[in-house]
């Protein structure tokens, strides 16, 4: 049989080329939006891993500081501790070159003489000289060529309102120990760094080596125990999974998005594998009847779809290589802007993560194979000799079929509502069920929509009325057109929705005239103090109404990083800027000024299950302290959650610090412009951005649109594979029913008339498909809205729909459709009318 | 090219090979002439193989003659573009097939009007004509099922309907009966010579039954591409 397939299959490819392309794009579009969003998923953690490796090396333990910084006599209590070997303190800070803009980079301030042994080149031949050249940094070689800097030059960064002039001593190459370490990685001094970035005495972590014998949990105890609860004593591996977590939510959405797309590839290798062996039935009947077992059959059928899957896995793994590759910018700074992680600069491409995709592509497509080689298969010779009409089948099956959907549907609705709300991957459950029960009404939809139609012309009424001939092939083609629309309905409502809400609550929340803060501030984990030297003379400004005080910086909360926001509530500013979602009663800011009550954010409140009237535990410089929440707010900045509590609170529970935000309120009639350009005047020459409402509101929505830039590539991705589903529907007919074509030859339709026909008949799968979707996509935004990202991300989502983007977006899937017609119908209008005199209609 | 108005339809050595690099240049049709006056009913017999689907082919002008012409009411159709034998198509021929080919997905009504829907119209400029050819079959109460539930002959019915709906000049049969018992094939075949008398059409029909070949005006017989119409 093994000489039959290598014989046979090549033939069989020459003869129905389009027909094993189709199947060969099916596997590659689907393995290739799989493979693209693990290389960008896996790039991310790795970039951040990189950079980790990079400056740690091989740590045993890391201590962390659960606020920003603490004290460095911490330290001596590390290397104190039985089982400790050595240790290491580090000052970590992200800092703004100044002039350059957007660049940004991470300066590690460290022990130049820990035994991790940096790759330095240092011109001055000794490391331990160094110390005694102020703003000595080493720079990877990548950032030197960027910004064109030698050894020697000066590179003015910003931290904060700190600025700092750092000197290139040398030049190290991280990537010679982490090969995905970040390029904008910055080596210092650390007394050096300290001393430049105003952090005298304090250092964010300590990278531990353990000696030789010692047990690392043990360890790990004592030195949670001695340290106290300010930090946390993590192995990498546990630091690793934190910033997993961080990304968990951004993660497992694309990959879920990746999936249907591959679903939809699935439904495209079923088609063609269908109509591949349905075409072949009588090769296969003489082959049983030659003496060929069932099994041979399958093993030859099954091998085929193998050999095919292979050629569309090779180019599925360049296909998701080359979105990776392009839509890694886009990526990165959605890690940076929304998650403050390490930007990713190279790809990340371990032989395990192609090993996946190639098995996901061959098992996919086998998947989709083996129901129609299985069918094949088990029918006898005679059967296979004669001319059975294998699509009818499904005529009497499609109410059973639809019932079986609307179970499903239905099931997993009435499970969600009974028993799945609590567990968090129910929405997926739903989504997943969603999909798979929606495709099974397709059938009785196309009967139930064509069979009533009156045939007024020979043109679309007539394509419509024709769609059930061939059911089992265009229910294919119409349910994978209908996922498709489905998913690009569902995301585009969940994205305008969330697009809408962000704009309410934007104009409700973002009230003042001019926004002031560090350049750094907005990549930076840490306080980015903002020198306030300016505001005695912006409170002298005339209009000014009022001014926010803003302090932030990240912490970790039980095992989360969030934001910790202080503000000055008694400035009498409006209060609208805290949209409540709940409170304990009324004037919960007063609370939050005058009783230290927090109020947080609601992902915050949904991922830790605390609700105003609930309390928070919140460790501070001098351990931990527990306020009540007076209420939660809706808060679209950021998915890891947000505590804000009052200055004054902040003070208390994390020792006074500086500010990181100003906002300037106008009283009505006031001049803008006139106030933001006088502020800019005030701190010229500073690290600091000062920007109108207009100019914040237009960066919050680019972040925005920046965030989904790759989720719209992969509905485009779910768009074409469904697009070359029609194609391969109507070449399909296109070749089965040639005999039926030539009647209509033979009665008189021109070739124009025939490609009218077919390309009604793309566009009349199309219609269906956009109401099967359509109805199929409303019902996923209501699932992505309400169940997923509440569950996932916390965020409380006004459902939206924007018609006139759904028009388009119809518009764009006609378009595609029409397209996609075109091929068959130039081949149908080209069936001579002489075809017609042995064939069966 | 002369035109030859009194008579509906022409061959002039009409001749069809095919190439083959195995057996060379074989003759589906050799040098074939013969001319028909409107109204006349002609059987055509022969062996499997001998030429009878190409006559008719050529007849319709869905297949184009290798050397010689093909004349409908003088004017030779193997020099008109495809566009323009396909409209005159429309207009001058019908069609009645062994299988029937009738359209699955339409009624009985519906497929009858396929060829007004090509042509153009909304079965609105027959609306009468199909209910009443319908009735010339036997088959009126029958319009608005759905074909499959029909038996052979009644679908032969139907397709005879088809054929003469927009009133051909030529109606054109390849063994109308060959797919049917001989009791209803007969029977077929009765109705298909009356309705196409009382139409004034010209007939050409292919048949291996040499007592239906019988009731035509007359029998022609086709050997290895060669036509004898004795």
């Amino acid at each position: 049989m093994i000489r039959y397939l290598v014989r046979s299959t090549p033939a069989h490819v020459r003869r129905s080329r389009s027909l094993y392309v189709l199947t060969v794009l099916g596997v590659a579009l689907g393995v290739g939006a799989v493979l693209s969003i693990q290389i960008i998923n896996g790039s991310a953690l790795a970039a951040f891993r990189g950079s980790m490796r990079a400056v740690s090396g091989e740590v045993d333990l890391v201590v962390l500081g659960r606020t920003p910084v603490f004290p460095e006599s911490l330290y001596v209590a590390v290397t104190g501790t039985p089982g400790v070997e050595r240790a290491w303190p580090m000052y970590r800070t992200d800092v703004a070159v100044r002039d350059v803009d957007g660049q940004f980079l991470e300066v590690y301030g460290i022990d130049l003489f820990q035994p991790v042994g940096l790759p330095i080149d240092s011109a001055s031949g000794d490391v331990a000289d160094v110390l005694a050249m102020p703003g000595w940094t080493a720079i990877m070689p990548e950032l030197a060529e960027e910004l064109s800097l030698g050894i020697g030059d000066t590179l003015v960064v910003s931290a904060g309102s700190n600025t700092a002039p750092l000197r290139i001593g040398g030049i190290v190459d991280f990537r010679r120990l982490a090969p995905l370490a970040s390029t904008t990685i910055v080596v210092m001094d650390l007394a050096q760094a300290q001393h430049f970035f105003d952090a005298s005495g304090l250092i964010n972590q300590i990278d531990v080596r353990l000696e030789p014998d010692a047990d690392a949990e043990d360890v790990r105890a004592v030195l949670r125990g001695r340290l106290g609860p300010a930090v946390d004593v993590l192995t990498p591996e546990q630091r690793e999974q934190r910033a997993e977590g961080l990304l968990a939510a951004f993660r497992l959405n694309l990959t879920a998005l990746s999936l249907i797309s591959l679903f939809v590839g699935l439904f495209l290798v079923f088609a063609s594998t269908q109509a591949s062996l349905v075409r072949r039935r009588t090769e296969f009947g003489l082959l049983r009847a030659m003496g060929a077992t069932r099994g041979q059959v399958l093993a030859l059928m099954l091998a085929e779809t193998v050999l095919l899957g292979t050629v569309g896995v090779g180019l599925g793994l360049a296909l998701g290589y080359w979105v990776a590759a392009t839509n890694i910018d886009v990526v990165s700074a959605t890690l940076t802007n929304i998650y403050l992680l390490s930007e990713i600069e190279r790809l990340a491409l371990p032989p395990r993560m192609f090993a996946l995709a190639s098995a996901i592509g061959i098992g996919g497509a086998l998947a989709g194979s083996l129901g129609p080689a299985l069918d094949m298969a088990r029918r006898d010779p005679k059967h296979l000799l004669s001319a059975f009409v294998l699509h009818e089948r499904l005529h009497t099956a499609s109410v059973p079929l639809a019932l079986s959907g609307l179970a499903i549907v239905a099931g997993s609705g009435l499970w969600y509502v009974i028993a799945g709300r609590a567990w968090q991957p129910a929405g997926f459950v739903l989504a997943i069920a969603l999909l798979a029960g929606f495709p099974l009404l397709t059938p009785l939809t196309i009967r139930l929509a064509t069979t009533p139609i009156r045939v007024r012309d020979f043109g679309f009424t007539y394509s419509l009325r024709g769609l059930a001939v061939r059911l089992r092939a265009t229910a294919i083609a119409v349910a994978a057109l209908a996922v498709a629309v489905s998913m690009l309905t569902g995301i585009t409502v969940m994205v305008s929705s969330f697009r809408q809400t962000l704009t309410v609550w934007v104009e409700s929340t973002l009230l003042a005239d001019v926004y002031v803060t560090t350049e750094s501030w907005a990549r930076s984990t840490g306080p980015a103090p903002l020198d306030t030297t300016f505001l005695p003379a912006v409170r002298a400004m005339p209009g000014i109404a009022g001014i926010d005080l803003v302090r932030t910086f990240t912490a970790i909360l039980d095992d989360r990083r969030v934001g910790i926001g202080g503000v000055d509530f008694g400035a009498g500013l409006p209060e609208t800027r805290y949209p409540f979602l709940e409170t304990d009663g009324p004037d919960p800011i007063g609370r939050v000024h005058e009783r230290g009550a927090v109020i947080i954010s609601e992902p915050l409140a949904r991922k830790e299950n605390r609700w105003s009237g609930d309390s928070l535990t919140i460790t501070g410089s001098r351990g931990p302290v527990t306020l009540p929440i007076a209420g939660v707010y809706y808060d679209y900045a950021t998915e890891a959650g947000y505590v804000t509590m009052d200055l004054m609170t902040m003070d208390a529970v994390y020792g006074p610090g500086p500010l990181s935000n100003v906002a300037v309120y106008l009283t009505d009639g006031a001049d803008a412009e006139r106030t933001l350009d006088a502020v800019r005047a005030l701190v010229a020459g500073q690290p600091i951005d000062v920007r109108s409402n207009r100019g914040l509101k237009r960066e919050v929505y680019r972040i925005f649109e920046e965030t989904f830039a790759i989720t719209r590539i992969l509905q485009a991705m779910g768009l074409l594979i469904a697009a070359c589903g029609i194609t391969l529907t109507l070449l399909v007919i296109a070749r089965e029913r040639v005999s039926e074509l030539a009647l209509y030859r033979a009665l008189g339709a021109l070739r124009g008339q025939i490609f009218t026909l077919f390309l009604g008949k793309g566009l009349s799968m199309a219609a269906l498909a956009l109401v099967l979707g359509t109805v199929a996509g409303s019902l996923l935004a209501v699932i992505l809205i309400f169940v997923i990202n509440r569950s996932y991300f916390g965020w409380t989502i006004q459902a939206h729909w924007r018609w006139g983007t759904l028009l388009w977006q119809d518009v764009a899937i006609v378009a595609a459709a029409a397209a996609a017609s075109v091929y068959p119908a130039l081949r149908a209008a080209r069936a001579p009318a002489s075809e017609l005199s042995r064939a069966d209609l | 090219m002369a035109t030859i108005p009194d008579q509906a339809f022409a061959f002039r050595t009409v001749s069809k090979t095919y190439d083959s690099f195995a057996t060379g240049t074989r003759f589906a049709l050799r040098e074939v002439s013969f001319e028909v006056a409107s109204g006349a009913i002609i059987a055509v017999v022969g062996r499997s193989g001998s030429g009878k689907s190409t006559l008719l082919n050529l007849a319709a002008g869905i297949d184009s003659p290798s050397s010689g012409s093909v004349l409908w009411e003088g004017r030779d159709i193997g020099t008109l573009p495809d566009r323009e034998r396909t409209l005159r198509r429309r207009d001058y021929v019908g069609f009645v097939f062994q299988f029937f080919h009738l359209l699955s997905h339409l009624t009985v009504r519906e497929n009858v009007a396929v060829p007004d829907l090509i042509a153009g119209g909304a079965g609105a400029g027959y609306a009468a004509r199909i209910p009443e050819l319908l009735g010339r079959v036997g088959l009126a109460d029958r319009a608005d099922d759905a074909v499959d539930r029909l038996s052979g002959g009644e679908m032969q019915r139907v397709a005879i309907c088809r054929a003469l709906l927009r009133r051909p000049r030529l109606v054109l049969a390849d063994e109308p009966t060959g797919n049917l018992d001989d009791e209803t094939g007969r029977a077929v075949m009765d109705l298909m010579l009356e309705l196409v008398r009382a139409e004034g059409s010209t007939l050409i029909y292919v048949t291996h039954s040499r007592e239906l070949a019988a009731l035509a005006d007359q029998v022609w017989e086709i050997h290895s591409g060669q036509l004898d119409i004795g």
